[in-house]
C-alpha cells in the first residue's frame, strides 16, 4: 500500500539502531556502524535481555489481573529472558530480586509491571543500578493506576491490557542505552514570592539557614492577611502582636533581600538557576540608604508621616477594605515593614507639597520610574496567599446592596482597635451599635450553583465563632446568631473554643440563608432561611449582617504560576506535586508552595508547611548540584542538512547552527536543553536524536502494540 | 414569518379568565406581534402535577404540543409561567438530550400526526422551534420593546399603584433560564410603568403564590397561607391591583382571597390582573371583553380609578 | 465497516508526562472506571509527537489514535502543546486523503487534576471507534 513505501522511505532516513518492523525481528537488530557520538546514531548493541518483574501489589493488581499467566507470557515475548512475580516489588526483597536477575541472567534491560512511573521509577532506576546496569536501561509497565484500578470489573479486559502494556514496554527496554544524568550546580539562593505569614517563614527559616533569600511582596508592606486581623482563633493573640515581631526580624534578617512593592515580571531557566527578573515599582520614596547613596547624608524616608497632610488626593485605602481613606502618598499603618511611604503614582497629581514639606530628607522623587532587577536563584517558594470572593455576585445576600451587610474582613477591621472605628462595631447605614448581627457562614462556600466555590474555606467557622465572642465580650447585651451549615472546628483546641463560644451565649442556626431583604425605613436586614433542626423557615430581623466569604486564589496567582510552570487543581488553588506525601513541592522541580495560595488553611498549618517548603527548597542549595534527567535532544550529523528550522521551534534556545568539518549542523547546548522534543517531533530528516524517547524506541512501542500480540 | 407565533393557550386562562386569551391576541398584533390559533393542543401539562407523579408522561405530552408547532413551522408564544417551565424547559431538554429525546419520540410514534391529512403519518420531536413568553416578547426591542408598548397605550393606567408579581416557574431555576437577576429584577416593572400606571415595590416580592408543585391541590391551607403573606405585604405598599404573568398564579390570587375569607376570616379585596388584561385596558379594551366581570374579586376598584 | 465477531478495537494513546498522564495516574488513585480498550506511550510532550507515529500506528491497523496534552497556556515546556495541536491539524487532512476517518485521531487536552476527565474521554473515544468499526487499514478491515 502506498503509506507504507512512504513510511519506509522515511524510516530509512532515521537512525538505524531498527528498522521499522515487526517487533518479531528484533532477534538480531542490524548493528549499523559505531561512530564518534553525535555524528551518527547511537551504537546498536548486540541481542538485549530483558528481565520482567511482575508486581502484585498485594491484591491491587493480583486482585484483578492473572499475574501468574502474565509471566507466562512475557517468558513468550522475544528478547525477554527472565520474568517472575513477587508481592511487593518495591520493597528491599522486591528489589533484590531484580539486582539478582540482572547479575545472573546478565540482562540488558529490566522491566517492572506494576504502579506509574511516577511514583516509582526512581526507585527502579536505582535497584537497576544496584544491579550494575546504567540506571536508564530500565522501563516501567502502568498496570496499576492505568490498568488494574480502572478496570476492576473487566478482569479478561485488564489481562489482556496487562499483557500488552508490558509488550510495549520491553520493546522500549530492548532499544535503551547507557545514560548519565547531568549535574548542575545550584545557586545558593532561594526567592520566595508573597511576604504573608507564610512567606515571611519561610524567608525566616531559608535565612536562618544560611542562605540568601530574595523575598517579594506587591504590597507596599510585609504581613499580608494576618496583619490586617484583630484576633486569632482559638487562643484570642492579638495578631499584630504575634506578627510584628516576625515582621522585624525579616526586616532586619542579613539574610533576607527585602524587596516590597515588586512583582515577578520574567522567569528563565530551572532548577539550580531560576534567572528571576522583578519589576521593584516605583514608590516614589527613597529610603534612608538610597539617600545616602545619592550623598543625600541624613536624608531618605524615616516614616514621620509629614507628607501625608498636605497631600490633596484620598483614596479608599484597601488594607481597611476600603472603610478608611488614605492619600496618594501613603502607608497601610504605622506598623508597616519597612517603614517607608509610598506614593500611588496613578492618584498623585505631582503637586509637589509632599516634597515641599519633606525638606531636607529630600526623601520624595516624584520621577522615580520602575526598576527591573534579575536575579539567580536556586529553587523558589510560592506563599502568594489569598482574596476574598466577589459575594456580591451572590445577590441573594445583598452585599454591596445593602448597607449594613459587610464581608467578614470588613467586620475583621471594624473590630480591631486600630480599624477605621477604632474596634468599635457600627452600623454603616446610621453608625448607631447593632445589637443583633447575624453571621451567615459558608457565604460562597460548599456552593454548587456554578457562582461560588465548591470548596470549603476551611476558616470561616472558625473565625465567625471568634467574631461571635468579641461581639459577646466588647458589646454587652448584643447577640451573635449564625446561621451555619455545619460547625468545622478541626484543629487544636477548636472544638473546646466551640464549647466556649455556644457557653457564653452565641444563638446558632442550622440552616443556609435562602435570602436577605432590607428595610428601607431602618436599614434593618431580614434574614430568612430554614431553621433545620426545627423544621420550620425563619424570618429574622437583624441590625448588621457579616458574611463569612469564601476564599479564592490571590488575582496575582494565575499569573506568577503561569510564569514558573506551576499547574493548579481543579478549585483553582495550586497543585501540590502529591496530595499527601508532597504538599509542599509541585511537579516543576525547585518550585515550591506554602500558604493558602496552595488551598484554605488556618495560620499553624500555613507557617508549618511554609517550613515545610523552606526544608524542601534549602535541600538542593546544601547539596550545592541537582541531577537533571538526561533526555536531552542530540543531532544526527550525517542526517541533519542544516536547514536550521528546528532552532526557531525550540522554547529554550537550546539548539544553534554550527560549522562542523565544511558542514553546517544543529548542535544542542545541554545546559538548556530540558528534553521536551519538540526538535525531534519535527526534524523531517530523522537527525534529531530524543535521548530516551528516541523515535525508534517510540516506533518499537508502537509496533510492538499493534503488530506483535496474540495469534 | 417574523413575528408569527402559535399561540399555546394552556388551561386556566381560557377557561377562567378569557381575558388574557383575548387581550393577548387583540393587543399583541397591535404591536405587530401575531398569534395564531395552535390547533389540538393539550394541557402543557402542569409541571407540579404530572412532573411530580410520572415524568416520561410529562416529557412525552409537553412535546407533543411542542410537534403541533412545529409542523405549523412557527415558535410557540404562550402567556403562563407554568405553561413556561413544561414547554419551553422540555423543548430546551429535547433539543439537548439525545437519549430523552429517543425516548420521547419512542411515545410519539404512536400518535398521529393531525396535520397530516392521509393520517398516515404519526409525530415525531425534531427540535426545531423555539419557545417564548408573550411577556418577554413584548420586553425584548428586537420584536416589540417598552417603548412600542408605550405607543400602543390609548387609555393611560395613571394614577393606579400596581405591584408586580413575577411568580416563580418564568426566571427560575436560575441555572436554567436567561432572564438574569432573580432577586430583584425590574424589568416588568418597566412594561407596567409604560401602560401609565406606578409600579409599586414591596416587601418580598419574589416569594411565591403558594399554587405551584401541586401544592394548591395538595393542601390548600398551606397554600393559601402563603398567599395570604403576600396578600400582606401588598396591602402594606398600598397598591391598587397586583398583576401577574401566570394565570395559576392568578387563579391563586383571586380565588384564593374568596378562600382565605372563607379559611382565615380576612377579605382583602385586592383586584388580581393578568398583564394581559392590563395592556387590554391601556389599549382601550373594554372589561366586557376582558370577561373581567369573571374575576372572583371585584375589579371595579381599578376600573373606577381608569375609566 | 462491518466487524468480525469479538472485535475489539486497538486503540493506541500517546500522552504527555506532566498533564495527561498524570491525570490518568489520578483517575487510577480515584478509582474512575473506563473501557481497557486504550493501549499508552508516554512521551514528556506532546511537542514530541512526529506524525511519523501516528502514521505508523494506522499502518499497523490502530482503529484509534488518542493524543493527550496539557491546556493551551499551561504546557511544561512552555507551547510543545501548541506545536502537537498543529501538526495534528494538518496530519488529519493527510489521513482523509488515506481513507481514514476523521474521528478516528483525537487530540484531547487533560491536565493532571483532571482523572474524571480522563476517564470520560476514553469512555468517549471508545465508543467513538466502536462506532466506526476496523480501520479500513487493518487486518480485521478484509
Amino acid at each position: 500500500m502506498v503509506d507504507k513505501k512512504q513510511k519506509e522511505t522515511k524510516a530509512k532516513a532515521a537512525p538505524k539502531a531498527k528498522e521499522a518492523a515487526p517487533v518479531k525481528a528484533a532477534a538480531a537488530p542490524t548493528a549499523k556502524e559505531a561512530a564518534a557520538p553525535g555524528k551518527a546514531a547511537p551504537k546498536a548493541e548486540g541481542p538485549a535481555r530483558i528481565g520482567v518483574f511482575v508486581c502484585h501489589c498485594g491484591t491491587n493488581i493480583a486482585g484483578v489481573v492473572d499475574v501468574k499467566a502474565i509471566v507466562e507470557y512475557a517468558k513468550t515475548l522475544p528478547n525477554v529472558a527472565h520474568a517472575e512475580d513477587y508481592q511487593y516489588v518495591c520493597s528491599t526483597p522486591g528489589q533484590k530480586k531484580i539486582e539478582d536477575a540482572i547479575k545472573e541472567k546478565k540482562l540488558t534491560g529490566t522491566v517492572v509491571a506494576a504502579c506509574s512511573p511516577r511514583l516509582h521509577e526512581p526507585t527502579f532506576r536505582r535497584a537497576t543500578k544496584e544491579g550494575g546496569l546504567n540506571p536508564f536501561r530500565f522501563e516501567m509497565a502502568n498496570i496499576r493506576e492505568q490498568g488494574t484500578w480502572v478496570h476492576m470489573h473487566d478482569k479478561e479486559g485488564a489481562t489482556e491490557k496487562a499483557k500488552d502494556t508490558i509488550r510495549i514496554a520491553v520493546a522500549k527496554a530492548s532499544l535503551l542505552q547507557d545514560l548519565t544524568p547531568k549535574s548542575v550546580p545550584v545557586e545558593r539562593a532561594a526567592l520566595v514570592v508573597g511576604a504573608g505569614i507564610a512567606g515571611m517563614q519561610a524567608a525566616l527559616d531559608l535565612a536562618n539557614a544560611g542562605i540568601k533569600t530574595y523575598l517579594v511582596e506587591k504590597n507596599p508592606s510585609i504581613g499580608g492577611r494576618m496583619s490586617q486581623l484583630d484576633k486569632t482563633f482559638p487562643t484570642l493573640d492579638c495578631s499584630q502582636c504575634i506578627l510584628t515581631p516576625k515582621m522585624v526580624d525579616v526586616g532586619r534578617a542579613e539574610n533576607i533581600k527585602l524587596m516590597t512593592y515588586s512583582e515577578v515580571e520574567e522567569v528563565e531557566g530551572f532548577i539550580g538557576q531560576f534567572d528571576v527578573t522583578i519589576r521593584k515599582k516605583a514608590t516614589g520614596v527613597l529610603t534612608m540608604e538610597e539617600a545616602e547613596a545619592k550623598g543625600i547624608s541624613g536624608g531618605g524616608c524615616n516614616g514621620c508621616g509629614d507628607c501625608e497632610p498636605v497631600c490633596p488626593v484620598i483614596k479608599p485605602n484597601p488594607f481597611e477594605m476600603g472603610m478608611k481613606p488614605r492619600y496618594a502618598i501613603y502607608i497601610y499603618h504605622p506598623q508597616v515593614v519597612p517603614l517607608l511611604y509610598t506614593i500611588d503614582f496613578d492618584s498623585c497629581i505631582k503637586c509637589g507639597l509632599c516634597v515641599t514639606v519633606c525638606g531636607d530628607k529630600k526623601a520624595i522623587d516624584l520621577e522615580m520610574k520602575d526598576e527591573l532587577v534579575k536575579v539567580r536563584v536556586g529553587t523558589v517558594i510560592l506563599a502568594t496567599g489569598f482574596d476574598i470572593f466577589p459575594v456580591e455576585n451572590k445577590r441573594e445576600w445583598g452585599y454591596k446592596q445593602f448597607d449594613n451587610v459587610v464581608t467578614s474582613l470588613e467586620f475583621e477591621r471594624l473590630i480591631c482597635a486600630s480599624g477605621p472605628t477604632g474596634g468599635h462595631i457600627i452600623r454603616p447605614s446610621d453608625g448607631k451599635t447593632p445589637m443583633r448581627i447575624g453571621f451567615v457562614l459558608c457565604a460562597g462556600s460548599r456552593d454548587n450553583t456554578g457562582i461560588g466555590k465548591p470548596y470549603c474555606s476551611r476558616f470561616c467557622c472558625m473565625y465567625s465563632l471568634k467574631h461571635a465572642h468579641q461581639i459577646i465580650e466588647k458589646m454587652p447585651g448584643a447577640i451573635p446568631y449564625l446561621f451555619y451549615m455545619d460547625i468545622r472546628s478541626f484543629g487544636k483546641m477548636y472544638e473546646e473554643f466551640y464549647y466556649r463560644i455556644q457557653d457564653e451565649g452565641a444563638k446558632f442556626v442550622r440552616g443556609r440563608v435562602a435570602n436577605i431583604l432590607e428595610d428601607p425605613v431602618t436599614k434593618n436586614l431580614h434574614v430568612y432561611g430554614e431553621d433545620t433542626m426545627l423544621a420550620r423557615p425563619f424570618d429574622m430581623e437583624l441590625d448588621m449582617v457579616v458574611l463569612a466569604a469564601a476564599v479564592q486564589p490571590a488575582a496575582e496567582t494565575e499569573k506568577v504560576r503561569k510564569l514558573f510552570g506551576v499547574s493548579c487543581s481543579l478549585d483553582g488553588w495550586l497543585l501540590e506535586a502529591h496530595p499527601k506525601l508532597n504538599p509542599c513541592g509541585t511537579t516543576t522541580a525547585g518550585v515550591f508552595v506554602a500558604g493558602v495560595c496552595q488551598g484554605p488553611k488556618d495560620i499553624p498549618d500555613a507557617v508549618a508547611q511554609a517550613e515545610g517548603a523552606a526544608s524542601a527548597a534549602s535541600i538542593p542549595i546544601h547539596i550545592g548540584k541537582v541531577e537533571l534527567e538526561p533526555y536531552f535532544a542530540q543531532c544526527i550529523e550525517e542526517n541533519c542538512a542544516g536547514c536550521g528550522m528546528c532552532v526557531n521551534l525550540c522554547p529554550y534556545k537550546a539548539l544553534s547552527l554550527v560549522e562542523k568539518e565544511g558542514k553546517r549542523v544543529m548542535e544542542v547546548t545541554e545546559a538548556k536543553c530540558k528534553g521536551c522534543g519538540t526538535c525531534g517531533g519535527f526534524c523531517p530528516g530523522g537527525a534529531i536524536w530524543m535521548q530516551h524517547f528516541a523515535t525508534p524506541q517510540i516506533i518499537a512501542q508502537i509496533d510492538a502494540f499493534l503488530l506483535g500480540g496474540a495469534k | 414569518m417574523a413575528n408569527d407565533y402559535a399561540l399555546f393557550l394552556g388551561c386556566i386562562a381560557p377557561n377562567r379568565y378569557p381575558g388574557c386569551e383575548s387581550a393577548g391576541i387583540s393587543c399583541s398584533k397591535k404591536v405587530g406581534i401575531n398569534l395564531h390559533p395552535l390547533k389540538g393542543a393539550s394541557c402543557c401539562p402542569a409541571p407540579g402535577a404530572f412532573g411530580s407523579i410520572d415524568l416520561n408522561v410529562f416529557y412525552a405530552m409537553a412535546a407533543r404540543n411542542i410537534v403541533l408547532a412545529e409542523k405549523m413551522g412557527m415558535d410557540i408564544a404562550l402567556e403562563c409561567n407554568g405553561c413556561y417551565k413544561s414547554i419551553w424547559e422540555v423543548n430546551h431538554k429535547l433539543k439537548h438530550n439525545d437519549d430523552l429525546r429517543d425516548m420521547v419520540n419512542e411515545v410519539l410514534k404512536t400518535v398521529k400526526d393531525p396535520s397530516d391529512p392521509s393520517g398516515k403519518s404519526n409525530m415525531e420531536f425534531k427540535g426545531t422551534i423555539d419557545v417564548w413568553h408573550l411577556i418577554e416578547l413584548y420586553y425584548d426591542p428586537k420584536i416589540c420593546g417598552v417603548e412600542k408598548i408605550r405607543d400602543s397605550v390609548t387609555r393611560p393606567l395613571t394614577g393606579t399603584r400596581i405591584g408586580v408579581h413575577y411568580g416563580c416557574h418564568l426566571l427560575k431555576p436560575k441555572k436554567e433560564r436567561h432572564f438574569g437577576d432573580t432577586e430583584n429584577p425590574m424589568w416588568i416593572e418597566e412594561l407596567v410603568g409604560a401602560l401609565g400606571a406606578e409600579p409599586v415595590q414591596y416587601r418580598k416580592k419574589m416569594q411565591c403564590c403558594g399554587a405551584g408543585g401541586g401544592v394548591r391541590g395538595y393542601d390548600i391551607v398551606h397554600a393559601l397561607d402563603i398567599a395570604n403573606e403576600k396578600l400582606i405585604n401588598l396591602h402594606e405598599a398600598k397598591v391598587d391591583a397586583v398583576t401577574e404573568v401566570c394565570p395559576f398564579c392568578q387563579l391563586q390570587f383571586d380565588r384564593g382571597q374568596i378562600e382565605i375569607q372563607e379559611k382565615f376570616g380576612k377579605f382583602w379585596g385586592l383586584p388580581v390582573l393578568h398583564y394581559n388584561e392590563l395592556l387590554g385596558l391601556a389599549q382601550g379594551m373594554s372589561p366586557t371583553d376582558l370577561a373581567l366581570d369573571l374575576h372572583a374579586v371585584p375589579v371595579d376598584p381599578f376600573l373606577k380609578k381608569i375609566l | 465497516m462491518a466487524a468480525p465477531e469479538g472485535w475489539k478495537p486497538k486503540i493506541l494513546g500517546i500522552v504527555c508526562n506532566w498533564c495527561s498522564y498524570a491525570g490518568a495516574d489520578l483517575a487510577g488513585s480515584a478509582r474512575t472506571q473506563y473501557p481497557p480498550d486504550v493501549r499508552i506511550v508516554r512521551i514528556m510532550c506532546t511537542g514530541r509527537l512526529d506524525p511519523l507515529f501516528i502514521m505508523k500506528a494506522f499502518a499497523d491497523g490502530a482503529d484509534g489514535v488518542l493524543v493527550s496534552g496539557c491546556h493551551f497556556g499551561d504546557c511544561h515546556y512552555l507551547e510543545g502543546n501548541l506545536k502537537a495541536a498543529k501538526r495534528m491539524f494538518l496530519l488529519k487532512s493527510v489521513l482523509k486523503d488515506l481513507g481514514i476517518e476523521d474521528k478516528r485521531l483525537r487530540m484531547t487536552f487533560v491536565s493532571a487534576s483532571e482523572g474524571a476527565k480522563w476517564a470520560k474521554v476514553v469512555e468517549d473515544v471508545v465508543k467513538t471507534v466502536n462506532g466506526l468499526g476496523p480501520s479500513p487499514l487493518s487486518q480485521n478491515a478484509r
